[in-house]
């Protein structure tokens, strides 16, 4: 099923190292149509993300259309075309996050990282993202940064945290 | 034990239970330890190896039982951690808490009492689970087993009545049994539609079919919403038990949950229950020897809020774009791969185990006729008790938002409920009395939805808030039909012009318009509900709409185009609040004077007693406390009075005409300012002997020293200000003279009647009323308050009467009020000063009768409890039966409200209320009578100063346009303001003190008692400004 895939290790891979291992997944899965998600899901975890590339390759080994995997890879929002930065951070838009002033918190990541939502930072370090609820409800306004969440988060503060990634 | 072994009978579940028993009872005690996404994202990790570490050192791994739970709802204290048996809470727990822990309570019983949880209202410490009143007013059904259990264990979860209800279903019931008992319980979709479960179950198992489905829809995307996380996560067993009834009787051999991919822990968990149940058959061939095959497999979402729709799962399932379909087809006939499909929420089948093990009987007696059972809701926004509940169906808002949520925090009001998220509609706070349940809620406009229940308090935007929802909306829209792709865009873009200050007359009825259309012929569930949050704010805050449209004004301080800061916004007066602290913070303390002055002439007055509406809404008050806005502009203030520097303010040529201004109280003296600044000739007429209005006659001196408020009315004498005294209109001089002499009138008389309450006894000598009382005093008259005196009331009035009484040589003074303290409409400083003064406070009693023969000596009281909710939202006093007792009184001071009079005018040529108010028009300050303007009290009745003020500006710009000019007031010189905004890191400081007189000090005397700001403490404070002003 669906096993997590140390992102780290994948990095240390070569190109046919990946694709050989993306074969592997594809054949665990039965090559089923239905699993498409699931695949896409290992597949970028491989890459970092889900260029054209990877698209054909995985379109010729399941014998679906490109388009067909296109279509579903530029659908779901998890599904990245582009390499992100070694750091997401997903800043929680949510009610309650919203609420709690999670669009300063924005604008501030904004003005320190001189991005804009969904860009990636010159050096590859940071990439800004919105998401829209991560459950952490209770703790608003929250943010994450790759596995660490971040809560009550006070838009004077984020300096500190960015810092802690430099 | 075999952990593989299988069970195939209810014995071997009794087994299981007996083998988990035995093995428990090695250990003296277990402590329950939070693991949930929640207490994680607090660092729950750290403090558990701490935890490890002393419990190791201590040698008690072996007596001590460690058990990682799911979420036991209380987010807003984790991480946490239940000491069992004895049942204790501890909760914020940091890793150098667990030393303490271990050697005080697991190795010596005694209770650590700091690490307990702490009511935040009283301060009261409550080491016991079951009496934190959090939990009290739940009934968990549900979530019963969450937060209590190891969140990995089958065992545990067997122990507690774990998969009897699936042996029982197998063994006992057939499919159209287990069908019928649902159906009995009344159950409805916990998602959000309310559909009744069993009717849906029945659709699908009378559909012949070589295949069938059940799904457990576990993509919670409503944001806010994260009651199925913690289920998942807590206690994952009681969906695979859940789903696998569904699955006997519908007929279905597979089940898929679809859990989204934003939830990795709840994957994870599902994943090692559905292994663990696999390896022990309770998934898999003959589950029970009943012949019934059944087996679950897991879908990740990938980010489609969409997806949670019931054609666009299936279609998400299937590997496909989850765009939805339309319906009919209906999923019960044709769903994943054509076959007939049950799509559930994660909640409704959580409810199921419980259903079939109690019987329906047992659980229909929870809840409503309509809605029975319990809700799971999640709490959040502005609430104190943030997290998740589970409360009977019909409880009311107002005893979720305030008993079991602990109210709203920073000493905000409550303004509006937000439930079912992007799809659902606010609950206001006239309707805190309505029961939470599905039929109540459909009546209001609103929807039950999954449960997120979002509280916000008066910093609300609700015009913000609509365009929020319909960017979500935006965002997630799926794109496949026109009415929700194109049709919310349109409707985002109205939303987004009215919140920069571009709305135009027609945009609200335009968004009705495409709302309605967008609801009738959108495809799916998502674009159908979308309009909803927009319509809802649009029922209940129509005026919002209509400030940001037609006066490009933001109530709630948010939408940041339409004004310079929040402050500056909150203020009636619209003073340039972060202006005047950066000047004082250079130094430039006549710059900040004449800033101050462009837009308030009176900031000594002010910096006293004004009621700073600005400081509720410094964004200051977010890190540490709001800026000591007020108190810096009395400094300002009293610097220049000290220098004794001659000034002029600049007065245009004159216009030759005539304006007479009624009263010179604040609102006449201010109306006159600025008249008199354009070049008009004004006259004020004062009845009384000297001008000030109540500022004179109702405040007393300690709080506002009469020789500063003269320097004041000199600085408006000084543009030419003509002020006469001892003359009363309808008296001395007649009102019909006042309208032929002048071009234009403004009457400002203010509201200086005491009302009468009608209460027993009230004209009995000792009696006074409070404005009396003070006019009296002020007037320097010999007053009689000694002996015990009990005021009645709790606004500004009832404290001044009660300190001046103290100052009087009273022996005891008490304050009598229906409601509680914090619901005074005096300033809580002022309140805090009287206490310190030994006023002393009695909240929940009402006086019945005043009891006396030739004076008052007694006053008859009722003790009151809260209970329920009035339409303004605070919580309604109602008298305790039987409960009266009297007190011994000297004197009697009643401060319950004024009421103005204007025995000058003839009634019938100038509309009033029946209050005795002026009516005049919202826009332009003017009477019914042509040429007759009005405002401050004599409008607004017993009000505060700053408005009083902010209504002579608005008088003084359209009487100038009435008269022929262009209403653009003179405010002399444009100031430059500095721009030396310091974007250091934000180092925490409560305010910077002021110097106040003790207590002892000034309690015989009418000495000022706030001494104001020495120097370098003022320039300090107003540093701490934020600048929010600033703009990019």
């Amino acid at each position: 099923m669906a096993k997590v895939y140390e992102k780290n290790r994948c990095k240390e891979m070569t190109e046919s190292e990946k694709y050989a291992l993306l074969d592997d997944v594809i054949r665990d899965y039965d090559k089923k149509e239905s699993n498409l998600i699931q695949i896409l899901h290992i597949g970028q975890v491989i890459f970092g993300c889900l260029p054209l590339e990877v698209q054909i390759f995985i379109a010729e080994r399941m014998d679906l259309p490109l388009s067909k995997v296109s279509g579903v890879v530029t659908f779901y929002s998890y599904f990245s075309l582009e390499p992100k930065g070694d750091y997401i951070i997903s800043v929680c838009l949510g009610t309650a996050c919203y609420v709690r002033g999670g669009k300063q918190i924005m604008e501030k990541l904004k003005e320190l990282l001189c991005i804009d939502v969904g860009e990636t930072t010159g050096d590859m370090k940071f990439t800004l993202e919105v998401v829209r609820c991560m459950g952490a409800c209770g703790l608003a306004p929250a943010i994450r940064i790759n596995d660490k969440v971040y809560k009550r988060v006070n838009p004077n503060k984020l300096k500190q945290i960015l810092d802690q990634y430099k | 034990m075999n952990i593989n072994k299988s069970i195939l009978t209810i014995s071997d579940l009794d087994n299981v239970k007996k083998k988990f028993k035995e093995d428990s009872e090695k250990y003296d005690r277990t402590l329950l330890f939070c693991a949930g996404s929640g207490c994680v994202s607090s660092n729950c990790e750290e403090v558990k190896d701490a935890l490890i570490v002393e419990l190791e050192k201590a040698g008690l791994t072996s007596s001590i039982k460690l058990c990682l739970t799911g979420c036991i709802g209380i987010c807003e204290v984790g991480p946490r951690m239940t000491v069992q048996p004895d049942g204790v809470f501890y909760c914020k727990l940091k890793p150098e808490d667990m030393k303490k822990v271990v050697r005080e309570h697991l190795l010596n019983n005694k209770i650590v009492e700091e690490l307990c949880y702490k009511d935040r209202i009283t301060g009261e410490i409550i080491p016991q689970m079951k009496n934190i009143p959090f939990f009290k007013g739940q009934n968990k059904k549900v979530l019963r087993d969450c937060g209590m259990i190891s969140y990995r264990s089958m065992d545990e979860f067997i122990y507690h009545d774990g998969y009897y209800a699936l042996a029982k279903a197998l063994n006992s019931f057939n499919p159209k049994r287990v069908i019928e008992e649902i159906k009995k319980s009344g159950l409805r979709g916990r998602g959000g539609g309310g559909f009744p479960t069993g009717v849906k179950w029945a659709l699908a198992a009378k559909t012949p079919s070589d295949q069938k489905y059940i799904v457990c829809n576990a993509d919670e995307g409503d944001p806010g919403a994260f009651m199925d996380r913690s289920l998942l996560e807590g206690n994952p067993h009681a969906i695979i038990e859940g789903m696998a009834i569904g699955g006997y009787a519908i007929g279905a051999d597979q089940g898929y949950v679809y859990v989204r991919a934003e939830y990795p822990l709840a994957i994870e968990g599902l994943e090692i229950a559905i292994e663990n149940a696999r390896d022990r058959n309770i998934l898999g061939k003959n589950i029970f020897n009943s012949g019934f095959d059944f087996d679950i497999e897991i879908r990740i979402g990938a980010g489609a809020f969409v997806c949670g729709e019931e054609t666009a799962l299936i279609n998400s399932v299937e590997g496909c774009r989850g765009e939805p379909n339309q319906k009919p087809p209906y999923p019960s006939d044709e769903g994943i791969f054509k076959k007939p499909t049950i799509i559930n929420n994660v909640e409704t089948l959580g409810n199921i185990p419980v259903i079939i093990r109690e019987g329906a009987n047992k659980y229909l007696c929870v809840g409503t006729e309509k809605s029975s059972g319990t809700k799971v809701f999640s709490l959040t926004g502005d609430i104190k008790n943030t997290g998740l509940l589970e409360v009977p169906m019909g409880i009311t808002l107002g005893e979720i938002i305030f008993d079991i949520g602990g109210g709203i925090p920073n000493g905000k009001r409550f303004k509006v409920a937000q439930t079912g998220g992007p799809s659902g509609g606010c609950l206001t706070k006239e309707q805190l009395n309505t029961p939470m349940d599905y039929d109540s809620l459909i009546e209001l406009g609103a929807i039950m939805g999954s449960g997120g229940l979002i509280s916000m308090d008066e910093d609300t935007c609700m015009v913000d808030m609509a365009k929020f929802f319909m960017e979500f909306i935006q965002d997630e829209s799926c794109g496949k039909c026109v009415p929700c792709r194109l049709g919310t865009k349109r409707m985002l873009e109205i939303l987004e012009r009215i919140t920069k200050g571009e709305g135009k007359e027609g945009d609200v009825e335009l968004l009705v318009e495409l709302a309605n259309t967008i609801k009738d012929t959108a495809l799916c569930g998502l674009g159908q509900t979308a309009p909803n949050p927009v319509l809802s704010t649009i029922k209940y805050f129509r005026e919002e709409y209509d400030e940001h449209i037609r006066d490009k004004y933001c109530r709630g301080g948010v939408c940041s185009e339409l004004f310079i800061s929040p402050c500056e916004n909150a203020c009636p007066a619209n003073v340039n609040v972060p202006g005047y602290l950066a000047l004082i913070a250079e130094g430039r303390i006549k710059d900040a004077y004449n800033l101050i002055r462009q837009e308030n002439p009176f900031p000594a007055v002010c910096g006293r007693v004004c009621t700073h509406p600005c400081e509720g809404k410094c964004r200051r008050g977010q890190t540490d406390e709001a800026i000591a806005i007020s108190a810096l502009k009395r400094y300002v203030a009293d610097e220049m009075f000290k220098n004794n520097e001659p000034f002029v303010d600049l007065v245009f040529p004159k216009k030759n005409k005539k304006i007479g201004i009624i009263g010179a109280g604040i609102s006449g003296l201010t109306c006159g300012y600025y008249l008199a600044r354009l070049g008009y000739d004004v006259t004020v007429y004062e009845a009384k002997p000297v001008p000030g209005g109540v500022l004179v006659y109702g405040i007393p001196e300690y709080r506002l020293p009469k020789e500063i408020l003269n320097k004041e009315i000199d600085t408006i004498k000084q543009v030419g200000v003509n002020i006469i005294t001892d003359v009363e209109v309808g008296k001395d001089i007649l009102f019909d003279d006042l309208r032929t002499s002048y071009d234009a009138i403004y009457i400002a008389t203010g509201a200086q009647f005491s009302r009468e309450i009608g209460l027993e006894g009230e004209n009995l000598p000792g009696v006074y009323h409070g404005l009396d009382l003070l006019k009296d005093i002020n007037l320097g008259k010999d007053v009689d308050v000694s002996g015990v005196v009990a005021v009645i009331g709790g606004g500004s009035t009832a404290f001044d009467a009660a300190r001046v009484a103290i100052r009087k040589g009273a022996k005891e003074v008490h304050v009598i009020y229906r409601r509680t303290s914090k619901d005074m409409p005096a300033d809580q400083s002022e309140i805090i000063e009287a206490v310190e003064e030994g006023v002393i406070i009695h909240e929940l009693l009402r006086p019945v009768a005043l009891k006396g023969k030739e004076c008052v000596n007694k006053v008859k009281c009722i003790k009151m409890e809260l209970s329920g909710f009035d339409s303004d939202g605070r919580k309604k006093p109602l008298d305790i039966p039987d409960s009266e007792y009297e007190m011994d009184v000297d004197h009697i001071i009643i401060a319950v409200s004024q009421y103005s009079d204007l025995p000058f005018i003839n009634k019938e040529e100038v509309e009033a209320t029946q209050m005795g108010t002026i009516v005049v028009d919202k826009d332009t300050q003017m009477t019914s009578m042509a040429g007759v303007f009005a405002g401050g009290d004599a409008v607004r009745g017993s009000d505060v100063v700053i408005t009083a003020i902010a209504d002579g500006k608005k008088a003084a710009s359209s009487m100038d346009k009435h008269l022929g000019g262009d209403g653009v007031l003179n405010k002399g010189e444009h100031i430059d303001i500095p721009q030396n905004y310091n974007d250091s890191e934000i180092m925490e400081h409560k305010r910077f003190e002021m110097a106040y007189l003790d207590a002892d000090e000034r309690k015989d005397n009418f000495e000022e008692v706030c001494l104001g700001f020495h120097r370098l403490n003022a320039i300090a404070e107003s540093m701490r400004c934020l600048r929010c002003d600033r703009k990019l």
